[in-house]
């Protein structure tokens, strides 16, 4: 008896469906990435410290923000809006560009404990807006750059912009009343 | 006179033998940039608007701790109770010395409990913060 052989094609496997599973697969990231940067105020606490060994500032350097619960602010005594500290404290930093380090100006924000988070946050962003303007205004005035993005910048005029215009913002410690 | 359409030897058609390749890349960058930690959040809150606002360039720092509507607080996949935050955070700032909190805070929480927060954070010594907030229109 003669078994006969069938004669095989050459053994490979065909690649054409290939694409079509690496696409499903791309389609599975594409769909699960989120590629969304987290975006927000930054700050950093203070150390925690005893009370009684700091020292008072002048009057001169201080911007005392006072924020109470039904939302008024005050600003070194006086009634101001959310919307005008901005204006406010730009002249007042402005103002202390040259002077030496320990003469910068100091924002305090103080809140009472039932103050809306939305205000706290509008407040601190009025001030870091304030700064960013007066960075913008220095790095156009001495490099023809209006950004205080330090991407845009060489790392030593971001050093200088800190150095001339340091973000100081001084949360104040809570009270212990009631 | 007859005219011979010329033709060209060559096959016509794009070749799609490389069509794998280009799609492994683009799914190769996908895979690299996806990053799969999603947190389930247990608390509902709305971010507050803000313009003067920084991205934080470093994804891997970040830990987060939410704070809802209620008043609730959520770190990593649990709510938990005020009083436990300073000892969590702490854990936090071990295992990882340079921590970045990202604070996401509903915007109609109280200052009381944020500052309370704060206050945990800074005994933990987590002292870099960065309140989450999106950018207003």
């Amino acid at each position: 008896m003669i078994i006969k052989k069938r004669s095989r094609e050459g053994g490979e496997f065909s690649t054409a469906s290939m694409a079509d599973i690496t696409f499903l697969l791309l389609l599975f990231f594409l769909v699960s990435t989120n590629i969304d940067v987290d975006t927000g105020i930054g700050l950093t606490l203070p150390e925690i410290t005893d009370i009684t060994n700091v020292a008072p500032l002048s009057k001169e350097r201080l911007a005392a923000i006072l924020i109470n619960e039904s939302g008024d602010v005050l600003l070194n005594k006086e009634i101001i809006s959310i919307p005008q500290i901005r204006e406010n404290l730009r002249a007042r930093i402005r103002s202390k560009i040259d002077l030496p380090k320990n003469k910068k100006l100091v924002v305090s924000i103080k809140t009472d404990r039932n103050t809306n988070y939305n205000l706290y946050i509008q407040a601190l962003d009025a001030i870091k807006g304030a700064y960013f303007d007066v960075r913008d205004e220095y790095a156009l005035n001495h490099w023809g750059i209006k950004t205080h993005n330090p991407e845009k910048l060489t790392k030593q005029q971001f050093n200088e912009l800190k150095e001339k215009i340091p973000i100081i913002i001084s949360i104040a410690e809570p009270e212990k009343i009631k | 006179m007859k005219f011979e359409k010329k033709r060209a030897a060559t096959k016509q058609g794009i070749p799609t033998a490389s069509m794998p390749d280009i799609i492994f890349m683009l799914l190769l960058f996908f895979m690299v940039a996806t990053t799969l930690r999603e947190q389930e959040v247990y608390v509902k809150f709305s971010l507050p608007e803000a313009q003067a606002i920084e991205k934080i360039e470093n994804k891997r720092l970040i830990s987060y701790i939410y704070v809802g509507k209620s008043g609730r607080i959520q770190i990593d996949d649990n709510i938990v109770p005020l009083k436990n935050v300073q000892e969590i955070m702490y854990r936090k700032r071990v295992a990882l010395p340079n921590v970045i909190v990202s604070l996401r805070i509903d915007k109609n929480a109280k200052m009381g409990l944020i500052t309370d927060i704060q206050q945990a954070l800074r005994k933990a010594d987590t002292r870099r913060i960065n309140y989450s907030a999106t950018l207003k229109q």
